[in-house]
């Protein structure tokens, strides 16, 4: 089997060798062996590997989440049924964090209906008032 | 007193477990409305609820266990509500 050295590895998962460094740190990615020189070699999965953690990442995944996708990946015993679960996990996360962003846009939305005055000076501005004020109320609908 | 049992079809783990936590609930309390609920056709009451693992437990819509708990767990916080309530 070939090896490839860390700028190979670099170039043909895309990434840069500073990411392959900080993959190796956080445990996603290991080097197969090391030449005489003492450099980095990897193996031919190892691309492969690289580019499954970046398509990850793009799923929003963590970096902690992709080493037991990788593990689960690696287990003999492991199986579909697994990855679905974490991946069904990670499904909640975002729908939760979406209904967060949403509820912070409705918020958003009735600070700048409360903001229609455009000349007002700004230490009169409601919406910087109720970001100074945020503990979870809005001052100007509080009576 | 309604328990809401989240789940993913094809869950082996869980599947084993419901039946016990079925039945240790009925047994528990009186007029006991039990629902399972397939989290991938429940999403948006899932996400309501704040469920972020699977299997989850709800009761009376409040997500009280985000992990199987045991039969002895279940048992007992049903009897902490009974008391409250009475």
């Amino acid at each position: 089997m070939s090896t490839l050295t860390i700028g190979k590895l670099a170039m043909l998962a895309d990434v840069s060798t500073d990411t392959l460094r900080y993959y190796e740190r956080e445990g996603l990615i290991a080097p197969s062996s090391k030449s005489a020189g003492g450099y980095r070699l990897y193996d031919e999965n190892a691309a492969r590997r690289v580019r499954f953690i970046k398509q990850a990442q793009h799923c929003g995944f963590t970096l902690a989440e992709i080493r037991d996708l990788l593990a689960v990946r690696a287990r003999d015993s492991a199986c579909c049924g697994d990855v679905r679960k974490i991946a069904m996990e990670k499904k909640l996360q975002l729908e939760n964090k979406i209904r967060l962003m949403k509820t912070m846009s409705q918020v958003l939305d009735r600070l700048i209906t409360d903001c229609i005055e455009e000349t007002h000076p700004v230490d009169e501005c409601p919406i910087l008032t109720a970001l100074e004020h945020a503990n979870g109320t809005n001052p100007h609908h509080e009576s | 007193m309604k328990v809401e049992l989240f789940y993913t079809p094809g869950c082996a783990r869980c599947a084993a477990a419901h039946d016990g936590l079925k039945t240790t609930a009925e047994q528990t309390i009186d007029g006991l409305v039990w629902r399972e609920l397939n989290i991938l056709e429940e999403i948006d009451y899932a996400v309501g609820l704040g469920v972020l693992t699977v299997p989850a437990i709800a009761i009376d819509g409040e997500l009280v266990f985000s992990a199987l708990p045991t039969t002895h767990q279940l048992r007992a916080e049903l009897m902490r509500r009974i008391v409250k309530e009475a």
